[in-house]
């Protein structure tokens, strides 16, 4: 049902809809590329994660029928190498996280009441890296040359001597283009549910739902940089024998170890977390009232959050690291404990005050409980070192992890599948199908992975790709196939009802479960622009507080409901109280996106298949067309080149000195602060714990040039800020000038970081040290770069008339830049000169 | 190589703890399940105030969601972790615990027992005997990636890393024979990497390593099995005395293959692979490619089988 | 910028668990580095410096949130708006676990020697 032809409405309200639709429209065709809305982006995303799904587990098929008997030669030993370790890689990397993207990128705006996200060009270049990056990951096993090192790519077994292939550079490369991703969606998740909530809806009102994505997408922003520098430090290994993590050159293999678990335990939580926030949201609606303990929920969210920063080494419990180390670790472990459990029991509360209806979601969300409280109670067990010391590497802890990632994540996502497909499609699933479907998973779920514990306590180690009789595991590992084709059976009749439910599904009503939520004021399938209107709320359950919601939605009587000016809007609001600030104007479909991806693309296969001088044209390429993407931006006739607005409305953003571009520009940069944490991390790990290290009695940086390049930076900033707070006394005389002598000191910068690299005559091939010392001056030396640009950039801009008093918001974005490197740089001068000078050298 | 099957102080420990955290596991687990169905169950629902539902809520939440929890972890770091400390390497009231070096290869496991000053270190292969009712101190390392060592029944494993030492302490209570396995995935053949592990009485301990330690016997016989094992092999393998007193440490190149000093005894060839028969030793040399593919022993097609055969005859030869 | 001090901020939902997280990578980190520099004979056990800077550091940062938890309980109880009182109650319970879950996670050096 569209809403233009919906006769009910005067024909004032029908041109309105019809302007949006305009406004808003999804190009078809080649077009369809530039879409940048998040209701296509966030489909795009979910269906691209369920392929690879699908992809996912024929690996496990294939693992499941190698192991279904003993001394099985289904498969060589390479083979199976290869498939284990792109089993964990694609569900992992591939599915997980990206299809949990997915969903926040569609559900997120449509909860608090935008019509997009923030930044929608990112969301559509988030995407093609993901669709590029998985591809080329893929890829490899067509061409026989997938990695074979485990899904977590312990080095030295990954790294050039033990793994000559091709294999570990497509993990490396594909995984970091992916994660790129992964990030993008992190960034503009979290400030489009800080500032761009729909009027009056305070932070403690926000869907509960919210709450979880929230911190789903701040733990991604911290979580993910540390494996990206290892992936790079390790691509930098195997490309040119900077030797990182091999002892002999000064390196650690650890560290590696440290770096992937750092990333792999939070990661354990982005995908459980948004698991939870699906439950958190069906069970109030299925139980009939509103979610009892509020609070409580989300003082579980932030402990979890944070907690599960605190065990990464409970993946290392065996690696030799001193007990009482361990033992903080275990006892961390343990703690999660607590919010698991206030969760468990906040749910069974308000089903216990409620007066629950089972329904097919319900049925999953039942699922999930089964499954996932055994899964958190063997991760209890395997918390406590002496008992992880015995089950660690066996089948036991393949079991324990599939029963939280299956339990904590797939379960509740199948529930929201059913839950939210009436919304994606307007029609309601078949009952007798989807029951059918839930119990063949669910039971060959259990058949497969209960008896899985048993066998890894019979010493079944994991990644084995065959096993004597003379074990005694035959009949387990027959029972745990069995159990695996009947999941697989399940998943077939799951599409099948997803993909008949499309022709055949009864229409569904306007509310048709009778939920609270706001996506459920909306028309279906949904419009790119989501609300025609956008309410004012002050509630956690707008549909139940007003049933009437849909309609004076669609009769535009809420705000932000004019067209004429033709620019796409949606309100930008108070972090904190929800107060209206600013009009978020967002730019329109694009081209950039997708080439910008596409150079990137260019890059891992030039890096991949290593001609590395074609590598360095496409960086250069992919850097101009993100700049080119950037300068359409503000006051730019293609984002919006007049700043009227209507009456009694806020300004909008670009003509605002706090619009969410800064708040943009801040989360961005604690993703950036995770990276150079992770690598000052290296730094001194490597210093203090790695074997073989070695560092010059002197250091061989010059610190004349060191404190030169800081002045010159230090200078800048505070010219910068200058030039900011004069602004923000409407005076922009000098703007240009003054950001071209910005602009001026950040190229100063630039060649003296690369006089200190050219004359410090490292050797980065030969020790670690030098090889961090020159990673860690790249790093700034980018920075500078970077922020000169920027500020050149920004000088053009004011020539154009782009940037001045009436738009004067991006120099302040580009000043938190300056401010960020300013901090960062003094650190690692701290860090990397002045530390070795006082302290001394040697080995 | 069942855990549960526990011949050792530590693989004891840890399977009471098993047991304790399982009852305790189906206990409550079986009954968050029971309440969470049993509220689809109840039809009526009593009209209640808010305050009442506040009450109720935190009935739930601080009995079920803090202080199950926060009991079961406390008893759990209380009463289970303290029994991690008898795997520590701590000073032994009655002295030094027996030492006994591991090192991990792709894919095959080293073992030494170090000497005494001036004594050589015994050294062989995929073979580990220990004494039996005293603790015994595994110092373990790896020689290429990232290994771990494992006797599921005598206790937890620990991971071998290259460039690194760690010493963990095992027990095994009586003399008898356990199934040991590298724990972590170490690339092609890490599923066949087994070793055989053999506790002794302290006193047929000795004698085995003072066997081992005594200097080799002159060898007779043999002469064109020696010739072939000095062109083909020699580079990478040893054999106590031959062709003078070599050591697996001066070999040049860098990877070297198990020392054979006693081949002869040992229960399996190829970590695992083979059971040791007579004439065991000659089919490995023709097919360990089959056997084990992608072992980094290179493959024999340009050597003949007769000389293959007499080289294995030999080998089969030696035990000290 | 004075409004981020106040206990009923909802930066303070955060402020707890990262008081918790600092002391957490501090002894860690000072763990690692101290067996490194100098580990103490492992003769005497867990009777260490290390331990005993391990624990007095664990007391102070369970002693800072414990304070914190009840000034953010008073603050909630003062708070006029909804929302200031439901941050400062949600700030107080993550206060009171950081509390804990110091004490719970340096318990073990009771028991531990610390660098074996």
């Amino acid at each position: 049902m569209s809403d233009t032809k919906d006769a009910t409405l005067t024909p004032e309200v029908r041109r309105l809809h019809k302007g949006m639709a305009e406004v808003w429209a999804n190009p078809r065709g080649l077009g369809a590329l530039t879409v940048v809305n998040h209701t296509s982006v966030g489909l795009r995303f979910m269906v691209t994660g369920a392929i690879f799904f699908l992809i996912g587990g024929l690996l496990a098929m294939l693992i499941r029928t190698q192991l279904a008997f003993p001394d099985n030669d289904f498969m060589s030993h390479e083979t199976y190498n290869q498939v284990f370790t792109m089993h964990g890689t694609v569900m992992m990397f591939l599915f997980a996280i990206p299809i949990l993207e997915g969903l926040a990128i569609y559900m997120i705006p449509k909860m608090i009441g935008a019509r997009d996200l923030v930044c929608p060009r990112l969301s559509a270049f988030g995407y093609f890296c993901y669709l590029f990056g998985g591809i080329i990951l893929v890829s490899s096993l067509l061409f026989e040359m997938a990695p074979a090192s485990g899904w977590f790519m312990y080095t030295p077994l990954s790294s050039g001597d033990y793994a000559p292939g091709r294999g570990s550079d497509f993990w490396l490369l594909g995984i970091t283009f992916v994660e790129i991703s992964a990030l993008s969606a992190g960034v503009e998740l979290v400030v489009s549910i800080l500032r761009t909530r729909t009027e009056g809806m305070p932070l403690h009102k926000m869907p509960l739902f919210a709450w979880y994505i929230l911190a789903m997408a701040l733990m991604i922003v911290v979580g993910f940089p540390p494996l990206i520098l290892g992936s790079i430090l390790l691509e930098l290994e195997r490309a040119t024998g900077m030797p990182f993590f091999d002892v002999a050159g000064g390196g650690d293999p650890v560290l590696w170890a440290h770096l992937f678990w750092l990333f792999g335990h939070p990661e354990v939580y982005i995908i459980f977390l948004p698991g939870a926030g699906i439950v958190s949201t069906l069970i109030p609606v299925f139980a009939r009232r509103p979610i009892v303990g509020y609070g409580w929920v989300v003082a579980a969210i932030v402990i979890m959050g944070f907690v599960s920063f605190g065990l990464w080494v409970h993946h290392m419990f065996t690696l030799g690291i001193p007990q009482l180390a361990l033992a903080f670790f275990s006892a961390a472990s343990m703690l999660v404990a607590i919010p698991t459990g206030i969760q468990i029991f906040v749910w069974l509360s308000t089903l216990w005050l409620g007066r629950p209806v089972m329904s097919l979601p319900m049925l999953w969300i039942i699922g999930f409980l089964v499954i996932f409280v055994l899964g958190g109670l063997t991760g209890v067990m395997l918390a406590l070192v002496p008992f992880n010391w015995q089950v660690h590497d066996t089948h036991f802890v393949v079991a324990h992890m599939h029963y939280v990632l299956v339990g904590g994540m797939l379960f509740p996502l199948i529930a929201g599948l059913y839950y939210w497909l009436p919304l994606v499609s307007g029609r309601m699933p078949s009952a007798r199908l989807g029951k059918w479907s839930f119990w063949l998973i669910f039971l060959g779920f259990n058949l497969t992975f209960l008896i899985m514990h048993w066998t890894g306590l019979l010493g079944m180690r994991r990644r084995v790709f065959t096993y004597d009789t003379a074990m005694g595991w035959d009949i387990y590992n027959l029972i745990s196939s069995v159990g695996g084709f009947m999941m697989s059976a399940g998943v077939a009749l799951l599409i099948l009802d997803v993909a008949l439910h499309f022709r055949f599904g009864k229409k569904a009503s306007q509310n048709p479960w009778n939920a609270d939520g706001l996506e459920w004021a909306m028309s279906k399938p949904p419009t790119p622009y989501n609300f025609v209107s956008l309410p004012r709320l002050d509630t956690r359950h707008p549909l139940w507080d007003d049933p009437e919601l849909p309609r004076t939605i669609t009769e535009g009587r809420h705000g932000l409901s004019t067209i004429d000016h033709g620019r796409r809007e949606t309100w930008g609001s108070d972090a904190l109280t929800g107060k209206l600030r600013e009009v978020v104007h967002l730019p329109t479909n694009s081209w950039w996106p997708f080439f910008a991806a596409l150079a990137l693309a260019m890059v891992c296969v030039c890096l991949l298949i290593r001609i590395y001088p074609l590598a360095a044209v496409a960086t250069l390429v992919a850097v101009v067309l993100l700049l080119r993407w950037s300068w359409e931006n503000g006051a730019h006739p293609r984002a919006a080149p007049d700043s009227t607005v209507s009456p009694g409305q806020p300004p909008l953003h670009s003509r605002t000195m706090n619009g969410p571009g800064v708040w943009t520009m801040s989360v961005t940069h604690l993703a950036n602060g995770s990276l150079f944490l992770s690598l000052l991390f290296g730094w001194f790990y490597l210093w203090t714990v790695a074997p073989e290290w070695q560092m010059p009695e002197t250091s061989p940086l010059s610190p004349s040039m060191l404190v030169g390049a800081g002045v010159s930076l230090t200078l800048g900033s505070a010219w910068l800020a200058r030039l900011v707070r004069r602004l923000r006394r409407d005076n922009d005389a000098g703007l240009g000038g003054g950001m071209y002598l910005a602009a001026g000191l950040g190229a100063l910068q630039t060649v003296l970081l690369a006089a200190v690299i050219w004359q410090a005559e490292l050797a980065p091939t030969e020790t670690a040290h030098d090889a961090t010392l020159l990673v860690a001056l790249l790093y700034v030396l980018i920075h500078a770069l970077l922020g000169g640009l920027l500020c050149l950039l920004q000088g053009l801009r004011v020539g154009y008339g782009f940037v001045g008093v009436h738009a004067p918001l991006e120099p302040v974005v580009v000043l938190r830049f300056w401010y960020y490197h300013l901090v960062v740089y003094w650190v690692l001068f701290v860090a990397i000169w002045a530390m070795p000078t006082i302290l001394g050298g040697g080995t | 190589m069942s855990i549960l099957d526990h011949s050792g102080p530590a693989a004891r420990a840890q399977f009471w703890v098993w047991w304790a955290m399982l009852i305790v596991t189906v206990v409550v687990s079986l009954s968050v399940y029971a309440l969470w169905l049993y509220t689809f169950r109840r039809r009526e629902q009593p009209q209640r105030t808010p305050r009442e539902e506040r009450r109720i809520m935190l009935r739930w939440v601080l009995g079920g969601g803090i202080a199950l929890p926060v009991v079961s972890i406390v008893a759990l770091l209380v009463f289970a972790a303290p029994t991690g400390r008898s795997m520590l390497p701590l000073p032994l009231p009655e002295g030094e615990a027996e030492r006994i070096e591991v090192i991990g290869h792709q894919w095959w496991w080293e073992i030494r027992y170090p000497g005494e000053e001036g004594e050589r270190d015994v050294i062989t292969a995929n073979r580990l005997v220990m004494p039996a009712g005293e603790p015994v101190d595994f110092r373990i390392t790896s020689e290429d990636v990232i290994h771990a060592f494992w006797i599921p029944r005598l206790g937890g494993k620990r991971d071998m890393i290259p460039g690194r030492h760690s010493t963990i302490r095992l027990e095994a209570d009586v003399p008898g024979v356990f199934g040991a396995q590298c724990a972590e995935y170490c690339g092609a053949q890490h599923t066949h990497m087994l070793l055989h592990v053999e506790a002794l009485e302290r006193d047929a301990y000795d004698a085995w390593l003072a066997e081992r330690r005594a200097p080799p016997v002159p060898q007779e016989g043999f002469d064109q099995a020696r010739e072939a094992f000095g062109e083909h092999c020699a580079a990478c393998h040893t054999v106590a005395g031959f062709p003078e007193e070599l050591v697996v440490d001066e070999l040049e190149h860098d990877i070297r293959g198990p020392d054979l000093s006693d081949i002869g005894s040992r229960p399996t060839l190829g970590a695992g692979v083979l059971p040791m028969e007579e004439g065991a030793i000659a089919y490995w040399l023709q097919h360990h490619q089959t056997l084990k593919p992608g072992n980094r022993m290179p493959p024999h097609h340009h050597i003949d089988t007769e000389t293959l055969q007499d080289i294995g005859a030999w080998l089969e030869m030696l035990e000290p | 910028m004075k409004q981020l001090l106040r206990l009923t901020h909802p930066i303070h939902l955060v402020s707890g668990v990262t008081i918790w997280g600092i002391w957490f990578v501090a002894i860690y980190a000072g763990l690692s580095v101290a067996c490194s520099v100098a580990p103490p004979d492992p003769e005497r056990d867990m009777l260490t410096g290390i331990n005993i800077g391990v624990g007095l550091a664990t007391l102070f940062t369970t002693l800072l949130l414990s304070g914190l938890t009840w000034a953010s309980v008073a603050a909630g109880r003062r708070a006029e708006p909804r929302r200031e009182r439901f941050f400062a109650y949600a700030s107080a319970g993550i206060f009171l676990f950081s509390a804990g879950g110091t004490l719970f996670v340096g318990y073990p050096i009771i028991f531990l020697p610390p660098c074996l």
